[in-house]
């Protein structure tokens, strides 16, 4: 079984390094182990959104049964989207759980997560903070986001008002990851970040 | 002069066959065919021998006088091929065409009608069948021609079909493994062709996919490309592509599967879940078939889910058990291949389309 999985990861490894995709950049695929169970995959954050510029990092685990299984994939680059967690980095997508289908490919899986990045589904979250202030402040959101890409992702526009407020949370002892979880969650409001930060 | 001899002789063989002809020729204006047989033998032997003749003795005189010898029908003496005719051939000519028709070609041909003695072999010989370019047709048997040209189209006419099925199968991927199934290991080169959609799958990986537990069922009855629902696999030893080729196709495995008893209903001492809707036969002991009713579903509303799980179940282990119909039969290695991959102890059965 694990021979067929091994099997068709080679053959999609090779279509995906063809596809017109990798010519442009907009995905990537790299094996991290000889036996094809792991991989690791690259989207470019798609344009018009917070995400454009950066480029994140999947960690992808072929499991034995695929292709009848749906590949388990995580962000391992820091995101800010409603159904990605912003600690784990785990995604909520249906085709990634139940609606997988065997035709399906690791193209056609970076593919979607580029599409939930351009369009994200609020009200089937991953990260319920996250999700909580698309709904109710969609333009504070996008800002946060943009921050995240350019911090972790490395996405050019950095917000030097943000980047001020974590400065003076670093200065009081936190690191900068905390800081910008704190600061994300209250809508880069400082007073309460720090409350959450030091209560 | 030397150099004249072949051509002499050729010549003369020519013309003694002409002779030959008259002879015949004469024979059917006179509707003298008594013993036409025996005639023809001796005839032939007689040209053979005078054919020796002519090629073995050397050209004594010249070549005019060749011709005048051999260009003498009259030469032949009549009453030795004439010989009086019974009155009832007199009265049916027809009995004498029947008995050449009747005529048994040589047994001692090979595979191509070739005999191994031609030249001296007193049978009767076939002649050449342009379609399989045998020595295969009866000279007299006009019965037999006619069959025989149409079994060798038949043949060619299966054989191109064969090889259009081939032609359009070999590049074909399946949508799950990616490999081309024709390729794949012996026993795995199947097709399983979807009714509804025309996604191309290996039969393995597309009966693998369906019986995928953790996915809901409305998921993995989907074609994995598509998502188009469709109820049951059809096995093909080809892939098809026109819509005529599919319905013939999936009609003929139905029609093979009616012909199968169904495991649930046990010719009677069972029960079907599947009732009227089951691809398989419903039949007594005697012969008789039984109308089952709808499926058990429709008959229990309360317990739905339920039931639907049940009929899961059955479903998934109807689809194993697509064994035996495809359009070649599966060899013993395949057979014992399927038996210890698909059949689990439940029974083999049946299918359905809600």
């Amino acid at each position: 079984m694990a021979n067929i999985a091994a099997q068709r990861i080679k053959r999609e490894f090779k279509e995906v390094v063809k596809s017109e995709e990798v010519a442009k950049c907009a995905i990537k695929v790299e094996l991290l182990n000889d036996n094809y169970t792991e991989l690791k995959g690259e989207i470019a954050g798609p344009p018009d959104t917070p995400y454009e510029g950066g480029n994140f990092v999947l960690e992808i685990r072929v499991p034995e049964t695929y292709p009848f299984n749906p590949p388990k994939v995580r962000f391992i680059t820091k995101i800010w989207h409603p159904n990605i967690s912003s600690v784990t980095g785990a995604i909520c997508l249906d085709i990634l759980k139940d609606q997988w289908a065997a035709a399906m490919t690791l193209r056609t899986v970076l593919l979607s997560l580029q599409a939930l990045l351009s369009a994200a589904e609020p009200d089937d979250p991953q990260d319920a903070v996250v999700a909580r202030q698309y709904k109710e402040n969609l333009e504070m959101f996008q800002l946060t986001a943009r921050h995240w890409t350019s911090m972790y992702a490395g996405g050019p526009n950095v917000n030097t008002d943000c980047d001020s407020k974590i400065k003076r949370l670093v200065d009081m002892g936190v690191d900068d990851h905390q800081a910008l979880v704190a600061l994300s969650s209250y809508n880069w409001d400082i007073e309460r970040a720090t409350e959450q930060l030091f209560s | 002069m030397n150099t004249n001899t072949p051509s002499t002789s050729q010549t003369a063989d020519i013309t003694n066959k002409n002779s030959l002809n008259n002879i015949t020729e004469m024979n059917n204006m006179d509707n003298n065919m008594k013993e036409i047989n025996s005639c023809h033998e001796e005839n032939d032997n007689k040209s053979e021998s005078e054919q020796e003749g002519a090629c073995a003795s050397p050209p004594l005189t010249c070549s005019s006088m060749d011709e005048s010898w051999v260009n003498a029908p009259e030469f032949v003496p009549k009453n030795t091929i004439i010989r009086p005719r019974s009155y009832a051939e007199a009265l049916s000519p027809e009995a004498i065409a029947e008995k050449n028709a009747n005529r048994k070609l040589c047994p001692y041909v090979n595979k191509d009608g070739i005999c191994r003695n031609l030249t001296d072999c007193t049978y009767l010989h076939g002649e050449m069948c342009d379609m399989c370019e045998r020595l295969i047709l009866h000279p007299f048997n006009e019965e037999q021609r006619k069959k025989h040209r149409q079994e060798c189209l038949k043949q060619h006419e299966k054989n191109m079909e064969l090889s259009f099925a081939i032609a359009r199968s070999k590049e074909k991927t399946c949508g799950v493994c990616f490999e081309v199934i024709m390729e794949k290991a012996n026993g795995e080169q199947r097709f399983g062709i979807l009714p509804n959609c025309n996604h191309c799958f290996c039969l393995s990986c597309i009966r693998k996919w369906r019986q995928a537990r953790q996915f809901e069922n409305k998921i993995i009855r989907a074609c994995p490309e598509c998502r188009v629902t469709s109820d049951f696999v059809c096995p093909s030893m080809y892939w098809v592509d026109t819509k005529e080729d599919k319905e013939k196709l999936i009609d003929d495995y139905k029609k093979a599967l009616s012909r199968k008893d169904c495991k649930y209903f046990k010719k009677g001492q069972g029960k079907c879940p599947f009732g009227n809707k089951c691809f398989y036969l419903h039949a007594f002991p005697d012969g008789s078939k039984c109308d089952v009713g709808p499926p058990l579903r429709q008959r229990r509303p309360r317990n739905v889910d339920n039931d639907i799980d049940v009929l899961q179940e059955f479903l998934n282990n109807l689809e194993d058990s697509y064994n035996s119909h495809m359009t070649m039969p599966p060899s013993p290695q395949l057979r014992q291949e399927l038996e210890e991959r698909y059949y689990r102890p439940p029974p083999e059965n049946s299918n359905i389309s809600n």
